[in-house]
Formats: C-alpha cells, structure tokens, sequence
C-alpha cells in the first residue's frame, strides 16, 4: 500500500447546511440535525446508510447525539479533529482514512455552532479567575492581556506590514473580494450588503493595525457533508465531487495550547499550512497552477494572506499585493471564497468552505467559476493544519 | 462585564508555576535544560532535544528586541482597559525564547527596537514580567 492510494478514492456526495443568522433560536442539536438530513437527503441517501460521524473538538453536539437524533443506527467509525477551525477538511481525511480501510462506508462530517448566541469566542481563559495549568498554557497570555483572536492576529497583521511592505489596502482587497461572492449569495449574511475601499478604511480598530471588517462574522449555523467512496458516489443523486487528496500536517514547532503558543514560533507569518501545501499536491500530482478556484480559511484577512503565501498561490511577502492586483476576484487569475467565506457568508468554522468547494464542482455556486474542475479548500488556522483537493469526475 | 475578575496564572501547577514564583522574587527565568542547556517559554520536565527530565529555571536578563505589536482598542475586558498595546517579544540572550506583554496606551513601535522587563504586581504573590520600550 502506498500512501497515495486515497488518491480519487471517495468524494462528496452530498452537502447541507441551515440558515446562517446571529440568533438561530434553535439548539446546537437541532442545528445540527438539520445541516445532517439535509446532506443525507442531497446525496439520495437515508440516516440508516450512515455508518461513520465525524466533527470538530468545538462541536457541543458529540457523535452519538447526532447519531441518536437522525436515527444512524449502525455507526462503525467516529472520530474528530481539532482544535477548532483545523477540523473540517481534517476530519474528511479521517473519513477517508475510515472508508479506504474498511471501517465505514458511509461517512457524515458535520460542523455545529451557536456562535453568535451561544458561547462567544474570544474571551479565551478570561471569564476565569485562575488560567492556565496542565499544559495549557494560557497563563503566557490571558494575564498579559491577550484575550482574544482579533489581538493575536493583529500582531501577525502588524508584523506582515512591517516584514513585508504589506498595507491596509492589500488586505481591504481580500475583505471585499468576498464580500462581493456573498453579495450574489442570498444564504449570506452579507447578501445585500455591500463593502467598499472607502468604508473599509474608515472601520474602527479592532487591534490595530487590525479593523472591524478584517474580522469574520459570529454566526450560528451548521453545515455538514457525506462522504463515501467516487465508486458509489457516482450511483447517488449528485454528480461526486471527488477528493483528489488530502492532507494534515504539523510542520515543526507544532505548539501545545489552543491559539496562542502559535506566536512563539520562529515566524508568526508562515504557518503550518505551507506543511499541508507540500504534502496535499505531492499526494494529488498536482499544483498551486492547477487549481481553478479556491476556499481559503478565513477568520482575518490576514490568515488568508499567510495561506495565499503558504499555500503558493504567490510569492512569500507577496499575498497582499497578490490580492489588491485583483488576483482573487472574480475572473481574476484565482477566485477565492466564491460564497462569501466565513467574513461575509458565515462563520461556520471552515466547514461553509467544505460545501462552496462542492459546489464550484458541481458548477452550482452562485458565483460560480467557469469550468472549475480542481478546488482546493484550506482549514488552515495557525494551529496544525489540513486542506484538500476537489476535482470534477472524469 | 464588570464583574470579571483579571486573569491570574494558575500558581499550582507543576510545570509553569516556577516561571512566576520567580517573577514575585523580581526574577526572569526560562526553564533550560540542565544537560543541554536548551531553553523552553512554555516550561515543561521533558527535554525534547536530549532526552533528559533534567529542567532548572535559569535566570535571564530582562533584555529584548520587539517581534510584533498591536494596539488593542476593542474593550474585552474590564481589567484591561484601551486602549493598550500588546507587545510580543524576543529575549537577547534566549535564542528562540519569545514573551508577552502589555503596555497601557497607545504606542506606535519599531519592530527590532530594544525591550526591557519590569515586574508588575497584579496582588498578593502575583507578580508578572511586563515589558517596556528600554530606557
Ligand atoms: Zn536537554
């Protein structure tokens, strides 16, 4: 066996998900119940065919509550992946690792949040007196005012234009990119919403030089996916998207902690995913110039920016100019995030990216890229991280 | 919001509480390696380069470049007010080692710029290495 053989192996075989809104009203359980039977039923499948669940560490929802709910009641396989944002084309990986091998033939991925109403992100350790201990390590960050994501990125923000030349403008231009993909995206939270250069320039700071619509949207929402082997796919009730390869990788200096031991690598501007990059296109046979289209992991413009870099869709330092040349937009050299992404569609922590990547495939999105046959869908955080390829059947 | 309690570190745990028990004797230190003298800014037993559990908390010089700074002006949390600039830092005589910290205000900085500790008492035994533009 070598260890290319889940090259083309499964695909995704059906996608759901649920309205994205700051106030579902629903549990994290009903969300995710929905997301699920709305991917089984897109696929032509029933909940009795699922036989593996796998999700995310931040899921509230385990595998047996959502296999108790929609009635699975064969699971053979389960498993997660995190933290956080890692999991989605992490937890697909694990899917196709459970299905090549035997262990499960019929595999659900799902990610659920009330992340607007529910628990917020952001306060990491903070609303507890005592942080840190048993390797956690927020007792490095929570004391010294370091609290949130938006000022852990600010500083990577900060360091990038200094290294590297990079300005506001650069990043404004990712920001509207996908603002412009959710303004033609009516599940977007953003959908008639427009963002222009001028309105961007004057949003208040975050952690500067960090703004507000640098920032993903807090959304509650959930998404989900089925995926099972291309063979069988190709008789369900969608044309398969086929998982070319898959990647997770550490690199070195992985970090313990949830977020912020990331900053104590050598470079706070590259990140785990140039790993996954290298690993995932030697495992596909092919290239950063093959592919069509992509979902970039967005939680900050500049997590995109590192990915552009990372992922070698341009130059190392030149993913801000990159991304102001119009590189990205639409009819431009590499559309990105053609649902909007998680700062104008929603944030349902990478797996929204999951589903987009589906659709470009399927020739389905409603900014859909004209012939794409090759999408690559990063999950791609600073923690260690995943991504994959997805091809047109041919 | 008002009623969150700043953050404190955990004073009990067997890995890092040394790092800040030193701290309240003014102290800087970062976990090294007595074998190797491979150094850790998140303290742990094990030395991954020599294999040795083998640690002791070695005192350094609170000398520093700055890394990267932000100036945080959305308010999270009562105990820090904004805005405050949040500064990553990396010691001179650590190779690698890497330490945060916060300064009130806003303070527009130079990446490479000279840093130097100070000792913050946030209460009753909880001191915290701070850092500062050096003098
Ligand atoms: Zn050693």
């Amino acid at each position: 066996m070598s260890r290319w053989d889940h090259r083309d192996a499964c695909a995704i075989a059906g996608i759901g998900h649920t309205d994205f809104s700051k106030n579902s009203g629903r549990s994290d359980l009903t969300l995710a119940t929905q997301a699920a039977l709305a991917a089984i039923a897109d696929a032509g499948l029933v909940p009795a065919d699922i036989d593996g669940i796998v999700r995310s560490d931040y899921d509230h929802v385990s595998h047996n509550a959502l296999a108790d709910a929609i009635g699975a009641d064969n699971l053979t396989y389960w498993g997660q992946s995190g933290p956080g944002g890692i999991a989605p084309s992490s937890i697909i990986g694990q899917a196709i690792g459970a299905i090549v091998s035997g262990q499960a033939t019929t595999v659900l991925a799902f990610r659920e949040l009330n992340g607007r109403s529910g628990a917020r992100f952001g306060l990491g350790g903070s609303d507890k007196f005592v942080v840190g201990g048993n390797a956690s390590y927020d007792e490095f960050f929570n004391p010294f005012g370091l609290l949130t994501p938006a000022q852990m990125f600010g500083l990577m923000q900060q360091r990038h234009m200094s290294q590297y030349g990079t300005t506001r403008e650069d990043l404004a231009a990712i920001a509207i990119a996908c603002r412009n993909r959710a303004n033609a995206n009516p599940n977007a939270q953003m959908y008639e919403r427009p963002l222009d250069l001028e309105t961007y320039m004057d949003a208040r700071m975050i952690s500067w030089p960090l703004c507000l619509f640098d920032c993903c949207l807090e959304t509650d929402g959930a998404a989900a996916v089925i995926i099972t082997t291309t063979e069988r796919a190709r008789d369900l009730a969608q044309p398969p998207a086929v998982i070319r390869a898959s990647a997770h990788a550490s690199g070195p200096n992985i970090q313990p902690g949830q977020m912020f031991p990331a900053l104590l690598r050598d470079s706070i501007i590259e990140l785990p995913g140039r790993h996954v990059a290298k690993l995932l296109y030697e495992r596909a046979g092919l290239g950063a110039n093959d592919i069509d289209v992509a979902q970039i992991y967005d939680c900050f413009t500049i997590t995109a920016l590192m990915e552009f870099e990372d992922y070698q869709l341009c130059e190392r330092g030149e993913g801000g100019r990159w991304a102001s040349s119009g590189a990205i937009e639409l009819g431009g050299e590499l559309p990105i995030n053609t649902a909007g992404g998680h700062m104008s569609e929603g944030y349902i922590h990478g797996m929204n990216h999951v589903l987009e990547g589906v659709r470009q495939i399927r020739g389905t999105s409603t900014s859909q890229v004209e012939g794409a046959e090759v999408c690559l869908v990063t999950s791609s955080p600073p923690p260690a991280s995943s991504a994959f390829l997805l091809v047109a059947d041919r | 919001m008002t009623d969150m309690p700043r953050p404190i570190p955990n004073m009990d745990d067997l890995d890092t509480a040394g790092f800040f028990k030193a701290a309240a004797e003014h102290k800087l230190t970062i976990r090294t390696c007595t074998q190797c003298g491979a150094s850790y800014s998140l303290p742990r037993e094990y030395c991954r380069e020599c294999g040795a559990f083998a640690m002791e908390w070695k005192e350094v010089s609170g000398k520093a470049t700055l890394h990267a700074y932000t100036v945080v002006t959305h308010p999270v949390h009562p105990a820090f007010p904004v805005p405050y600039t949040a500064v990553l830092v990396d010691l001179v005589d650590v190779p690698g080692a890497r330490m945060v910290g916060n300064i009130p205000g806003e303070h527009h900085l130079e990446v490479g710029q000279a840093m130097e500790v100070w000792f913050e008492h946030v209460e009753d035994g909880i001191v915290l290495p701070q850092w500062k533009v050096a003098e």
